[in-house]
């Protein structure tokens, strides 16, 4: 096995350890922020779909560089049931 | 888990910590994500006026973008948009900030780290090394880098690539009423700083300046939009490949059977073969080209496997060489 430099790297001190774990705990409430916003811009985000949905069938979507392809309106996917999820 | 889904994240108004590890004090940092297995991380830094440290390296690759102000790094001066690469185990000349300066620093395989050493370490990867400000010293080239491609308007530098992961790291701008009518995914997760302006994705919208995000592999982004231009920093841990579609309220999952469907149309002798009974070795299948890459830290990482981490605490590149 080729040995890499990443591997030499020393145990964590605790006072690195001390410091991933706190920014760990920070970043999940950033996260939980994030998901609370975007849900919150639910609303205008079913404008946004519908206007899309409009555009692709009338200009078309961008299927490669400037290249637009026309979706006929049977090709247009159904919303399915539950909420727009965009934070995974 | 790796690192968590930030998008969006404007960190503008949010307040700078001190730094207080090794060979970061004297500087403050907001961390923009991080990777809570291995401490790899994206952090933005404020190196005050009167910062200095000594030559060191780091066990981990290293990525610096210069926002604004001047570092003195080595014999180098790096201005506003120097990009640097340092792989791990290259020692960097000492750095000096006189005045204050911002940067973008990113940690790609572990936490911050930082041995005060005038040599590299004898298992550096040295010719890896980048050094160039971005700005005056690479040229726009058009978004088609990739097929299928960005609409016109979407412009791109190269910075550096990673020939084992195909992983970029790149400046890009989008010109005043960019647009792009699709939305997009990629097997790679991604990430971005916006330099300066504004655009706008369907499911997220508005990314302003200091506006960032860390995107895992597979979930969806666009339509775009951007009114006046935009200039970002962006980057990606494997190879970039544009999955468009329209359909708005598709999942990772999903989207990741649609690639494999890609996968199986495109490829079918290597689809049938890696699904095959006892080819889809967990170590990944032998290279006769790279016959050690299943080692490289990069690679090991996609594949959620340990990095480093189990010598004892505290021995400095110095204490090795005696």
């Amino acid at each position: 096995m080729a040995k890499r430099v990443q591997d030499a790297r020393p145990a964590r001190s605790k006072d690195v350890q001390a410091w991933v774990t706190e920014n760990i705990a920070e970043q999940k409430k950033r996260y939980a922020a994030i998901v609370k916003e975007q849900d919150e811009l639910g609303p205008d985000r079913e404008k946004w779909v519908a206007e899309f949905l409009q555009i692709v069938q009338t200009k078309g979507f961008n299927a490669d560089g400037d290249r637009r392809v026309v979706i006929k309106p049977e090709q247009i996917p159904k919303k399915p049931k539950g909420p727009h999820k965009v934070i995974f | 888990m790796a690192r968590p889904h930030i998008e969006p994240y404007v960190e503008l108004n949010e307040p700078f910590k001190k730094f207080d590890i090794a060979g970061f004090k004297g500087s403050h940092y907001k961390v923009l994500s991080l990777d809570v297995d291995t401490g790899a991380c994206t952090l933005k830094v404020r190196f005050d006026g009167g910062y200095k440290r000594k030559p060191g390296l780091s066990y981990s690759d290293l990525e610096v973008f210069v926002l604004n102000g001047t570092l003195k790094v080595g014999k180098q001066v790096w201005t506003e948009g120097h990009y640097a690469f340092i792989p791990a185990g290259v020692a960097l000349g000492a750095v000096e900030c006189s005045k204050g300066a911002e940067a973008l620093v990113m940690f790609n395989d572990s936490e911050p780290t930082y041995v005060e050493s005038d040599r590299n370490h004898q298992l550096a990867l040295t010719e890896a090394y980048v050094s160039v400000n971005s700005y005056e010293d690479r040229p726009w080239g058009p978004g088609n880098l990739v097929s299928p491609s960005v609409a016109s308007g979407c412009l791109i530098k190269v910075l550096h690539y990673d020939p084992l992961s195909e992983a970029l790291s790149f400046l890009y701008c989008m010109t005043p009423q960019f647009a792009q009518d699709n939305i997009s995914y990629h097997d790679s997760a991604e990430e971005s700083y916006h330099i300066w302006g504004t655009s706008w994705m369907m499911q997220f919208g508005e990314l302003p300046t200091g506006g960032y995000f860390w995107r895992p592999p597979y979930i969806n982004h666009g339509s775009f939009r951007c009114k006046y231009g935009t200039i970002a920093f962006g980057r990606t841990d494997s190879v970039l490949f544009n999955y468009f579609h329209y359909n708005p309220w598709t999942n990772p999952d999903e989207n990741k059977l649609r690639a494999a469907a890609k996968l199986y149309r495109a490829r079918p002798q290597l689809f049938d073969w890696v699904a095959s009974d006892g080819h889809n070795h967990p170590h990944g299948p032998a290279d006769f080209q790279y016959t050690d890459y299943q080692d490289d830290p990069q690679i090991r990482m996609l594949h959620g496997k340990k990095v480093g981490g189990g010598a004892s605490a505290g021995k400095s590149a110095k204490a090795r060489k005696k």
